[in-house]
């Protein structure tokens, strides 16, 4: 599992980024002594470290300086002030990443995702696997029992969200949340449309009953 | 100078002459001069004085059409003390003088009032920096505790950062020289950018979006071009009407890029057409209901204007769609090969 060592002083967004990044796969550290915090990287040896500018005693910029004599790992700027100064200082210090607050959280996943897939190279999940069924990510494909199904972009994004749920109960809402930080600007309506024409292939691929509806909860598979 | 008042102001040194002459006269009369003589003196007297108050009045005269002229044409008047020379008559001296007090006050009261406004600014920017830590509090509160509740309040926080962006750059449009940098931009992602800071609001309103912009990459300063955006699609969503619509597209032109963004909202009257980008301006859809601050568009104007983006409005009755221009100028292309 990927380390993140979070270094803002705010103790609500701390708090709040810790949940969201655990919520997410990653082992999360926060620092809480600001006059210790490069010992407690080298302590934690994160994979990753986000970064706030302003902080009680040495600023961001100062702590990323003496982070880049030790280390090559990935740094996320996080910041109020969104000045060019500021971004052109992140990156000249050695910065990875610049995201100004109030931050888009699925942008930031992004990044942090993208940023450790640069730095480890770690193995992207080519397929989702359940019941039987698998998910194609890289040719958008459904595949059972040798069937195969192409699916558009929506629809494949939604099997996406799906699977990685896979036996949980998908609000509407999230599903549409997840496919508009994808850059799908589907609605409520288009969402239900794009759920038919998935059951329609799913049937076509003798798969039956394949996406469930939760009587106003939503979808599961 | 008014003649008139001149003559009149000359009237002691006419009389004071007068009253000579008149003593003259009789002084001569009792020494028997005769009469022709006494008028051939007087005579002459005249001519002298008369010329000599007709060249004075018009030398005058001359001097002072010069300093009037020269205060006209001073954009600081203020500053007249510094450009006119100094005055050799005594009581004109003192006038010099006075004005040069007046000048000093009035410099000493402009640096006060500028340094005050310089630090009103750095207060909101301070202000404005700092509020942004809560408001990402609470976004990041309601986006790990998704429900209904959550995402209204989402959608009002989007809110409260779009006026916050608005006091930001409302009170950097004075200096935008320090702030702005030109460099390649995907319009595609500021797109996608400026659809995201209001992705809570547009899903609030049931907006429909549609892309049709793939890859068009400008020279432009993409936070400016964002906040733009922001500002439009605010405006969308402010005057949607039935089943909103918002739709973006991005077409080649001989010289460049327009970038059109267009919806299917109430639209903007014709009589306010021509308005709509002037500071405070909220014509007849900001009064009826709904708040508006007039300075959004104003402010689009201001930053397109920098940037040199040419910005356009379109609104028949119903529906209003917006235009920006962006120029790929030869120098470009050229060093581009």
């Amino acid at each position: 599992m990927n380390k993140i060592l979070i270094v803002e002083d705010d103790f609500t967004i701390q708090a709040q980024l810790k949940t969201l990044l655990s919520g997410n796969g990653y082992e999360v550290f926060a620092v809480t002594d600001f006059s210790q915090t490069i010992q407690q990287i080298k302590a934690f040896v994160p994979h990753l470290v986000i970064l706030d500018i302003k902080l009680p005693g040495n600023n961001g910029f100062e702590i990323c300086s003496e982070i880049r004599t030790f280390s090559d790992i990935p740094i996320v700027f996080v910041t109020s002030s969104n000045t060019d100064m500021d971004e052109l200082n992140s990156i000249m210090l050695g910065g990875d990443a610049f995201i100004t607050k109030p931050y888009n959280t699925a942008i930031l996943l992004a990044k942090i995702a993208a940023l450790l897939k640069r730095a480890y190279s770690s193995p992207q999940a080519e397929f989702f696997a359940w019941n039987g069924v698998t998910l194609h990510l890289e040719s958008s494909v459904i595949e059972y029992n040798g069937q195969k199904a192409e699916l558009t972009k929506n629809e494949l994004k939604i099997l996406y969200y799906l699977f990685k749920n896979a036996g949980k109960i998908c609000a509407r809402n999230d599903i549409v949340d997840f496919l508009w930080d994808n850059q799908l600007y589907v609605d409520d309506n288009a969402l239900s449309v794009n759920v038919a024409r998935i059951r329609d292939k799913c049937n076509k691929i003798g798969l039956t009953d394949f996406v469930k509806t939760k009587h106003r909860q939503g979808y599961t598979l | 100078m008014s003649g008139k008042l001149y003559l009149k102001n000359q009237v002691p040194a006419i009389l004071v002459n007068l009253m000579g002459m008149l003593a003259l006269a009789l002084f001569l009369f009792a020494n028997g001069n005769q009469f022709q003589t006494v008028l051939f003196i007087f005579t002459v007297w005249f001519i002298i004085l008369t010329t000599c108050l007709s060249v004075v009045y018009y030398a005058r005269k001359r001097y002072l059409n010069q300093l009037l002229d020269m205060a006209e044409q001073l954009e600081e008047r203020y500053l007249i003390p510094e450009i006119m020379t100094i005055p050799r008559k005594a009581d004109e001296q003192v006038f010099y003088q006075i004005m040069k007090m007046a000048e000093k006050s009035m410099l000493e009261k402009i640096g006060a009032i500028q340094n005050e406004r310089k630090e009103y600014k750095e207060y909101i920017e301070q202000w404005i920096h700092e509020v942004k830590t809560p408001i990402t509090a609470m976004k990041l509160l309601c986006e790990n505790n998704r429900s209904s509740f959550a995402r209204e309040m989402l959608a009002e926080l989007e809110n409260i950062n779009q006026y916050t962006e608005q006091a930001l750059y409302y009170a950097r449009s004075e200096h935008t020289e320090k702030d702005y940098s030109v460099r390649e931009t995907d319009l595609c992602d500021v797109v996608h950018s400026a659809i995201a800071d209001n992705k809570y609001l547009l899903r609030q309103s049931n907006m429909t979006i549609t892309i049709n912009v793939i890859n068009n990459r400008v020279y432009t300063d993409d936070k400016w071009v964002r906040f733009i955006l922001n500002q439009i699609i605010g405006n969308a969503i402010k005057y949607r009407a039935e089943q909103p619509a918002l739709h973006f597209s991005a077409v080649k032109t001989n010289d460049g890029i327009v970038l059109s963004v267009s919806d299917n909202g109430i639209g903007i009257p014709q009589s306010d057409l021509p308005c709509i980008f002037e500071k405070g301006f909220t014509g007849r859809n900001g009064r009826i209901g709904r708040n508006s601050t007039g300075i959004g568009l104003y402010l689009c104007k201001r930053l397109c204007d920098k940037l040199g983006i040419g910005l356009a409005v379109h609104s028949e009755n119903k529906g209003t769609a917006i235009m920006l221009s962006f120029q790929l100028n030869d120098f470009v292309t050229g060093v581009q090969g």
